[in-house]
């Protein structure tokens, strides 16, 4: 399943896509950085490589690459010929939404990538912070999940390639504001890639100083609903 | 021809209700092994919903699938492992080649790789294997779908309108490929059309449905019996030949533009002229007429036929 799967990705514009975005967070790093004596190098890299990512492109990559693993089922008729084979249905659900969450992966990685990279070639003095980064990566993965359920459902549910993904636009948007609300961000699963990807310390936005226990709290909590719900209209959704 | 084998496709009252409207209605399908079933019907008379249930795809309303005597909601890929299909229009991804889709198939069905070269080489596409399907005519995505649907070597092929949208040479030679499948294997093929002139040279039995319902499912041969000819009289006051001819017990019918006998042997014939001339009617001409197959159809599904 999974291997039927690769193959249909294989040739496929996502590995150009899942780079994008990391590409740019280079550029901020290489050319955006300005640092001043006393601080930390690795944290304010962080903080401002993945500023736009974690507010804007990784909500965003999430929505297309859900359409992208839809849309070639959708185009050529996919979901019938599948649907008509022997495998069942919340398997391929399943592989389905594994598969976006593997191309998520792989975007933190090229950033994560990205990031030691520019901190190698300007010479940080401090040692690399492993621990720090490797938990801003991997929540800002994690906090995915409840996107992608909601993606992946959607995207199934719209033949159109371009309303999901509209739908995923209206919904990444207000994170430009809404992080900066300690009352809404918490609660708004878009906002969290950004809460938890940015580094605890280094920016005033009010919503950063809440407990990791709340965000995974939403996060897991949405996550769940939003794969249930999906999962449970594609068992019985008629092709 | 078959229908005293084993029944391996069996419906019971299907029906299917979209919007207020019944798409299906009380179908009994009956298909034996072996058979090749032609599921006839004008467009939009539910063939194609009644096939989505048969896979799976979509759920009846109300009645009951046995597939290889398994019941389609509970034993649904133990089905679906032993059916190949292609509904409706052939489902391919377009940037992949014709080898690559055969494989991401392959690798869901778990058949063996030498297979995908044996269907290619079967609907004779092996010298385009290599292309991305997107440049495909519809005829050779058409024939992909069915080297797709036989990729696991199954015992039942179920091909809705394989024939569909393609031009006159395309049928003729999808037409050729159906018929040129291996037939010693004993697979089952369910092949449906609008068409009944494309399914009429190589189906052994018939199913046809005009809306939602199936009102004709008998051996093809049965339908041949109804289209052979009947012999019409033309005579002098044929209401009253008529009349004369039942008293003497021919099977004559008069529908008030013409007087026909049915299937009648050469004595019969003449002792029915003899008795009309006898009888002072003029006997203007005794010949026979044929009614087409198709024109049975049409009569059949009334006259939204689409033909």
């Amino acid at each position: 399943m999974f291997r039927s799967e690769w193959l249909k990705i294989r040739r496929s514009v996502l590995w150009l896509i899942a780079a994008v975005s990391p590409l740019i967070a280079s550029l901020f790093g290489l050319f955006g950085l300005r640092l001043q004596e006393g601080e930390f190098p690795w944290t304010e890299t962080l903080s401002l490589m993945s500023v736009l990512h974690a507010m804007l492109f990784l909500p965003l990559l999430t929505g297309i690459f859900a359409a992208l693993v839809c849309r070639y089922e959708h185009n050529g008729g996919g979901w019938k010929a599948m649907l008509a084979m022997p495998v069942s249905r919340t398997q391929i659900y399943v592989v389905k939404f594994a598969v976006v969450m593997g191309l998520l992966a792989l975007t933190q990685a090229l950033l994560l990538i990205a990031l030691i990279a520019v901190g190698l070639s300007r010479g940080f003095d401090d040692p690399i912070p492993w621990r720090m980064l490797l938990t801003s990566f991997g929540g800002g993965w994690i906090a995915c999940l409840p996107l992608a359920a909601l993606q992946l459902f959607v995207s199934i549910a719209l033949q159109s390639f371009a309303a999901p993904l509209a739908i995923n636009v209206i919904l990444t948007l207000p994170n430009i504001m809404i992080v900066n609300s300690a009352r809404y961000a918490p609660y708004d699963p878009w906002a969290q890639p950004m809460l938890a990807m940015l580094p605890r310390d280094s920016m005033s936005y009010a919503a950063l100083n809440l407990s990791a226990e709340s965000l995974y709290l939403v996060v897991l909590g949405s996550f769940c609903v939003f794969f249930a719900a999906g999962w449970r209209y594609f068992v019985r959704k008629a092709v | 021809m078959t229908t005293k084998s084993e029944i391996i496709v069996a419906t019971d009252g299907l029906t299917k209700r979209l919007g207020g409207r019944t798409v299906v209605n009380g179908v009994n399908l009956a298909i034996g092994r072996g058979d090749i079933y032609g599921f006839l019907g004008p467009n939009g008379a539910g063939k194609t919903t009644t096939i989505r249930m048969l896979l799976g795809l979509a759920r009846p309303t109300s009645g009951h699938i046995r597939i290889f005597d398994k019941d389609i909601r509970k034993e649904r890929l133990a089905i679906l492992r032993k059916v190949g299909s292609l509904v409706e229009y052939p489902s391919y991804y377009g940037h992949l080649n014709a080898t690559e889709n055969l494989e991401a198939v392959r690798r869901l069905l778990g058949a063996p790789k030498s297979r995908i070269d044996e269907v290619l080489a079967i609907v004779r596409l092996t010298q385009e294997a290599r292309r991305p399907v997107k440049g495909f005519s519809l005829g050779m995505k058409q024939r992909l779908g069915i080297a797709t649907a036989l990729l696991g070597n199954p015992e039942l092929l179920v091909l809705d309108e394989p024939t569909n949208g393609l031009d006159p040479a395309g049928i003729q030679e999808i037409r050729e490929l159906i018929k040129s499948l291996p037939r010693t294997s004993g697979v089952t093929i369910l092949i449906s059309s609008h068409l009944l002139s494309e399914v009429e040279q190589m189906a052994t039995r018939v199913g046809i449905i005009a809306k939602g319902e199936l009102i004709y499912q008998d051996g093809i041969e049965r339908l041949r019996e109804q289209a052979q000819g009947r012999i019409r009289l033309g005579v002098s006051d044929p209401e009253a030949a008529w009349q004369l001819l039942l008293s003497y017990g021919y099977p004559a019918e008069w529908d008030r533009t013409k007087l026909t006998v049915g299937q009648a042997d050469d004595r019969t014939i003449a002792g029915i002229v003899s008795r009309l001339v006898q009888s002072d009617f003029q006997v203007y001409r005794v010949e026979e007429e044929h009614a087409s197959l198709e024109s049975i159809f049409l009569q059949m599904t009334g006259s939204e036929a689409s033909l």
